[in-house]
């Protein structure tokens, strides 16, 4: 097995170009190294235990009503101890070690027999390879950083409000880590719902604001039918493969591999699909992204940003063994994904909340990254997951800040040269790296990662259309993220103040009512003019630092791999389950424009990105009444008044969902009601209880009214006229059949 | 232990409920209830068949009634403990939470509460036919008064149709017992009514018409009294106008009379009938699950909305019972349990509700977070664990249930084949989509979104009068509604994190309930053309070629 390993890094460490055709030939039938049990890293339980601790000690924190930050320092303090513990793991084992699965203790556990088919164990316990330890470095690493800053970010709401915050986000640290860590897919499942939970929770912070309350429903449910499916996968599987634990699984693909599937075999990925596609809001299930907005800002960066909504990519990066054996599945995970980054962008470009731009963006990176599994590098996805996972982390959290210190504002048409307003500079150029990594400017983390799929979508025939898709979509990517800097943060000083207080959670307020709303707590709401941004302190300035060296740290891999040497993250890759996705394999020969997949991706790739940049440049900052001029020709014209009409209402998906699913419902649901009380309550059971009144009516006048009585008579009348017929009915036929 | 004084003795906590003073009963029958609660416990732990599936104890022969094969017969299997605790835990927290409801006529409510308690554990404990229907049927009597006396406002309309719905169904369960018992006197010359022997002879000696005819008996108060769609009409009623104490006893312990009947009684003694009638119960179960679902989501008032949601959550206890295979049986006993759990807390929870504003009207009121934070904290929990979020109780059975429902297919690997399939799951998975939106919806209105106190505008002086809201309560809940729920809660969480223990203790339980099912269920597929081999089979050539 560790021969096996070995060879394998060997074979990895001569690729050369990103793994190019060598490594290739190699990975495609790759074995998966076997998993073996490791009592001895039980201690890993604690990075499940720490999180939970201090979910418990936040509940106390709530219950005791607290009002100093001293949930917050648990959460930092379980998040920092889980990630010294990953960390710890990590450097012991190195990126090549054989993957080992730790037992923790029997959950869903039964059998009639024993083996496949004839059990059902799906136990707490862990699956840990490369790639469960790549996602959970950044989990528990961003984790940690995010709570310290929502540490300062939510200072206004010290008080069973903090303390409420800070349980939801060790909850969803909980969860993530179960479903990254988990051996089988029934955990993997506790972990997918619980991340739900968590940010249904998180969502629904602001609980007075009913939006806030509608948008984490809404979260809640879409996520549910992704579930549906997923379950049906886990189902399905254990038809298939009669076990629901990875390393069985991994081995049992493999002997599959040879034989022929039936229809409900190739029915699996899709389900899979299905739920990967609802935790990570792609077609069709994404609407509910854009709107968990309605949350607390770090919990935009941390949940529905860096990590959870990888959880679907993570999904089917985990099921690679399987998705590899069902080309149709491939494709169909690659159009989607390619679709919705396409979609997601247009929505993205006509957004006037700046929250709002970077959920779509989110989609839209989280498109490319299905994209990249879909067209068959794992390595891709999950490179394009790592480095997203700090820029858009640092993205969301300059937005928070400016949110904070703005007092709610996040219209971009009402903030401009944040970069000259004192306190703010920070804010500002780390959101300028941000920007320049999402729109992947050249020698980003961001290109690097982008590229890597876009190459391997180019080397195919197959897929080279997705390849142009994600061109054309990286030109609208640059275009509406430097909308976003060059009007918030260049350009000359001029900001309006928002009218959102932080939805107080604090009684006192309450007794004040809502006069005193004006004049809020914090001091910079004054309508009157002198309104003094609230410039952000340590803990969010730190946190933007580090997140941003991160981000740019993160670009190292991307270099190596331009430069033919082994990377870090191929490195994890190629030593998981997905080790046959663990390249890029690109072709050399030209695929279009007399150009190779690499050149072709780069040339265009930057062209697209400076030319985003540009227009961006001209039409929000040298000239700003240039875009409005532009909306008001279009709107103005009939031919194209569709089109910014339905970018600004989101191309009208959420009405469309509307229509076919939540009315049809709706209405449905109340002739059922209906239905019930009158027709089967009212009529069937109600008129046959009359049937003995009208009988007693009828034989006797001196009828007493008691209803029970007749009833019962009745019933036990008919009873025995029922008795007789079947005993005689029974007793001529029943002896001989 | 000789399980007889948990009969025994709430009879006499009955007695002296009814008899003491009026001011002492609701404490005479918390005490009697706490007794037969710690009693049940050691029977618990003396208990010594938990892993085997075996009855105990197995000696009681006798009794007065023996010349008509009626013995006083008592104890169970593992099953039977589970659905004991669960009532003898619930007892006393459901009466806890009557103490500042009900203050009228105190003697009798507790008096009848300890004999409901007193029926239930007869129900539970007997292996005979004849005395477990005694249980089943007296447990009508306290349950008709307890709505009739101290409900609501249509409490006469609900306590009658309560009453002869459940009591006419019984009706025709009572007479295919009898006609089985009667078959058996037949073959044997000598009346019995243990329910073992009953049990073997009707699935060894009785025709397929005839178990046919005898299961749909059996059903007949049995899905009654579950109940499944489209029998349920009572249920919404009894318990929109039943006392919050009667409506959780109702939801928590009443309900599953009518599943453990079908485990024990109708499943094992007609199984050619319950094979024959599987896709029939299959499509209700669903019906169940999706119909009642949707009438969920367009109810106003709290409490028929959580009384609606019980029957859609039965179904998945039905459509487990009729997957005929361990992961489906033992599924359906764990959600048995758990929701026994999980929808009595919320009805407690809605009952203090109701108790401070008077009102269950879901529009009249809004944010209670706010207003009522700790009682929010556990609405919460109870909706999560009802929407069947793992980590909680409901997830084990919902997910088993439904996976049970999914692999029962003639031609499936796990040695139990069955007659349903995936796409009876698969259709009842809709349920789960629908169970959160009617659930979150209950959230949605009267936890979270801006505060709205009922009855607030009446009083412009409500400042004034501090903590003290209505009724002498305090405005959150006190710190006896806390410890009601913080038991329940613990459960919901215990059980969610490690269903290892039931699991494996209606592991040989489930296993004996299925015993005569894989043959029939062949039997049944091949006359109706489905002769495919099982999966691995096939797989296993696919590879080999």
């Amino acid at each position: 097995m560790t021969f096996a390993a070995s060879m394998l890094a060997h074979s990895l460490t001569l690729a050369p170009g990103g793994g190019g055709d060598a490594a290739h030939a190699s990975l495609a039938d790759a074995p998966i190294v076997a998993a073996t049990a490791d009592p001895s890293l039980a201690w890993m339980g604690w990075v499940l235990a720490l999180p939970a601790i201090s979910a418990v000690l936040c509940a106390l924190c709530a219950a005791f009503r607290v009002k100093n930050k001293l949930p917050a320092i648990c959460t930092v303090l379980a998040l920092g101890s889980a990630f010294a513990l990953v960390l710890k793991l990590y450097l012991a084992r190195g990126p090549g070690a054989a993957p080992v699965t730790v037992h923790l203790w029997d959950w869903m556990n039964f059998g009639w027999g024993g083996g496949p088919w004839k059990s059902f164990q799906a136990d707490v316990s862990l699956y840990i390879d490369s790639l469960t330890l790549l996602w959970m470095l950044f989990v528990t690493g961003l984790g940690t950083l995010i709570a310290l800053y929502a540490s300062e970010y939510m200072e206004a709401e010290r008080g069973p409000g903090y303390a409420r915050f800070f349980f939801g986000v060790s909850v969803f640290l909980l969860a993530m880590s179960a479903l990254v860590m988990a051996d089988n897919l029934v955990l993997l499942y506790f972990g997918w719902e619980g991340v739900g939970l968590a940010s249904y929770l998180l969502i629904g912070f602001y609980y007075r604001k009913p939006s806030a309350v509608a948008a984490a429903k809404k979260a809640f449910i879409m996520n549910r039918v992704g579930d549906l499916g997923l379950a049906v996968g886990i189902w399905l599987i254990w038809v298939n493969y009669g076990t629901v634990e990875f390393g069985a699984l991994f081995q049992a693909f493999d002997d599959a591999a040879r034989g022929v599937g039936g229809w409900d075999r190739s029915l699996i990925p899709f389900c899979l699909m299905l739920g990967a596609f609802g935790k990570s809001a792609q077609l069709p299930l994404f609407t509910w992204l854009p709107d968990a907005m309605e949350g607390p800002t770090p919990v935009s960066a941390l949940i529905h940003a860096a990590t959870m909504v990888t959880a679907g990519v993570y999904l089917i990066a985990r099921m690679q063994p399987l998705f590899s054996l069902h080309p149709d599945a491939m494709a169909t995970v690659g159009w989607i994904g390619a679709l919705t980054a396409l979609l997601a962008a247009t929505i993205g470009m006509a957004q006037y909340d700046i929250k709002r731009v970077f959920a779509y963006s989110t989609i839209s990176q989280l498109g490319y990254m299905f994209m990249g599994l879909g067209v068959g590098t794992a390595f891709g996805a999950a490179y394009h997951v790592f480095t997203h996972a700090f820029f858009k982390a640092l993205l969301f959290l300059t937005a928070g800040a400016v949110m904070h210190g703005f007092a709610g504002q996040l219209d971009l048409r009402h903030l401009s040269g944040l970069r000259r307003v004192p306190g703010f500079r920070i804010v500002s150029w780390t959101m300028l790296i941000g920007c320049l990594w999402l729109s992947a400017f050249p020698y980003s983390a961001g290109f690097f990662s982008k590229d890597l799929i876009l190459v391997q979508a180019m080397s195919s025939p197959r897929f080279q259309m997705l390849g142009w898709i994600g061109l054309g979509t990286a030109a609208l990517t640059a275009y509406y993220t430097f909308r976003v800097w060059f009007r918030v943060c260049a350009g000359p000083v001029a900001y309006a103040p928002g009218d959102e207080d932080h939805g107080h959670d604090d009684p006192a307020h309450d007794a004040h009512g809502h006069a005193a709303h004006g004049d809020d707590a914090h001091g910079h709401d004054d309508h009157g003019g002198a309104f003094h941004p609230h410039a952000p302190r340590l803990a969010i300035n730190s946190v933007l630092l580090l997140i941003c060296a991160g981000a740019i740290l993160a670009g190292v891999p991307g270099i190596q791999a331009l430069r033919g040497e082994q990377n870090w993250v191929q490195e994890m890759v190629s030593n998981s389950s997905a080790v046959r996705a663990a390249g890029v394999d690109h072709v050399t020969e030209p695929v279009a424009f007399g150009m190779d997949p690499h050149k072709l991706v780069t040339v265009f790739g930057t062209g697209a990105c400076l030319g985003g940049i540009a227009i961006a440049l001209w039409i929000h900052l040298l000239d700003r009444r240039m875009a409005d001029r532009l909306r008001t020709a279009l709107l103005s014209n009939g031919l194209t008044r569709w089109l910014p009409t339905s970018m600004e209402n989101k191309w009208y998906v959420d009405e469309l969902y509307h229509a076919l699913f939540r009315l049809p419902a709706w209405v449905t649901s109340h002739l059922l009601h209906f239905f019930d009380r009158h027709f089967i309550d009212g009529l069937l059971v109600n008129g046959l209880g009359r049937v003995p009144v009208a009988m007693g009516r009828l034989f006797q006048p001196l009828y007493n009214g008691a209803l029970q009585g007749y009833a019962g008579t009745m019933a036990g009348g008919l009873v025995l006229v029922l008795a007789w017929v079947a005993w005689k009915w029974l007793g001529a036929t029943g002896g001989a059949a | 232990m000789n399980p007889l004084g948990l009969i025994v003795l709430p009879v006499i906590g009955a007695a002296a409920a009814a008899l003491g003073p009026a001011r002492w009963a609701k404490w005479t029958a918390f005490v009697a209830s706490l007794a037969v609660f710690a009693l049940s416990v050691v029977v618990a732990v003396q208990f010594p068949e938990w892993r085997t599936g075996n009855y105990w104890p197995n000696t009681n022969e006798g009794g007065a009634l023996k010349a008509f094969g009626v013995n006083m017969l008592l104890g169970g299997d593992s099953v039977n403990m589970l659905l004991l605790l669960l009532t003898t835990f619930m007892m006393p927290l459901t009466l806890a939470g009557s103490f500042t409801a009900v203050t009228e006529r105190e003697r009798e409510y507790y008096g009848w509460f300890m004999l409901l308690e007193a029926a239930l554990m007869l129900a539970f404990l007997s292996r005979d036919l004849i005395l477990f229907f005694v249980g089943y049927e007296f447990t009508l009597v306290p349950m008709y008064f307890l709505i009739s006396i101290w409900g609501g406002q249509q409490r006469r309309a609900a306590a009658i149709k309560f009453f002869i719905f459940t009591f006419m169904g019984s009706i025709f369960t009572l007479a295919a017992a009898i006609y089985v018992a009667a078959r058996a006197a037949d073959a044997s010359g000598a009346w019995d009514f243990s329910i073992a022997g009953l049990t073997k002879f009707g699935s060894e000696s009785l025709s397929n018409r005839e178990q046919f005819w005898v299961f749909l008996g059996l059903m007949a108060g049995f899905a009654i009294k579950t109940p499944v769609f489209p029998v349920h009409t009572w249920l919404p009623l009894a318990h929109d106008q039943a006392p919050t104490g009667g409506s959780v006893i109702l939801a928590a312990v009443l309900l599953k009379l009518g599943t453990y009947g079908v485990y024990r009684l109708a499943l094992p003694m007609a199984p050619a009938g319950a094979v024959e009638l599987a896709t029939f119960f299959g499509v209700l179960g669903v019906l169940a699950i999706l119909v009642t679902a949707m009438v969920c989501w367009v109810q106003t008032d709290a409490k028929k909305l959580i009384a609606y949601s019980s029957v859609s959550h039965m179904g998945f206890v039905v459509m487990g019972l009729f997957a005929f295979n361990p992961i489906g049986m033992q599924g359906s006993v764990m959600y048995m349990v758990c929701h026994g759990l999980s929808t009595g807390a919320l009805f407690l929870c809605i009952g203090m509700m109701y108790e401070r504003f008077h009102t269950k009207e879901m529009d009249a009121m809004s944010g209670l977070a706010r207003h009522m934070p700790i009682w929010s904290t556990f609405m919460v929990i109870f909706t999560l664990a009802s929407v069947g979020l793992p980590g909680l109780n409901g997830f084990v059975g919902e997910f088993l249930c439904l996976m049970g429902t999914f692999v029962a297919e003639h031609d499936q690997p796990a040695g139990y084949p069955g007659v349903m399939g995936p796409w009876f799951a698969v259709v009842a998975g809709v349920g789960l989509i629908l169970g959160a939106m009617y659930l979150l919806l209950l959230l949605g209105k009267i936890v979270w979104g801006p505060l709205k106190v009922p009855g607030a505008h009446d009083d412009p002086h409500e400042h004034a009068h501090g903590d003290k809201g209505h009724g002498g309560l305090p405005r959150d809940l006190s710190f006896r509604e806390i410890a009601i729920l913080v038991p329940i809660a613990a459960a919901c969480l215990g059980i969610g994190v490690y269903p290892k223990i039931m699991l494996d203790v209606t592991e040989p339980s489930a296993a004996n309930a299925l015993v005569a099912f894989p043959e029939k269920v062949n039997a049944w597929n091949a006359a109706h053309g489905k002769t495919a081999p099982a999966k691995v089979a096939l797989q296993a050539q696919e590879v080999s070629r």
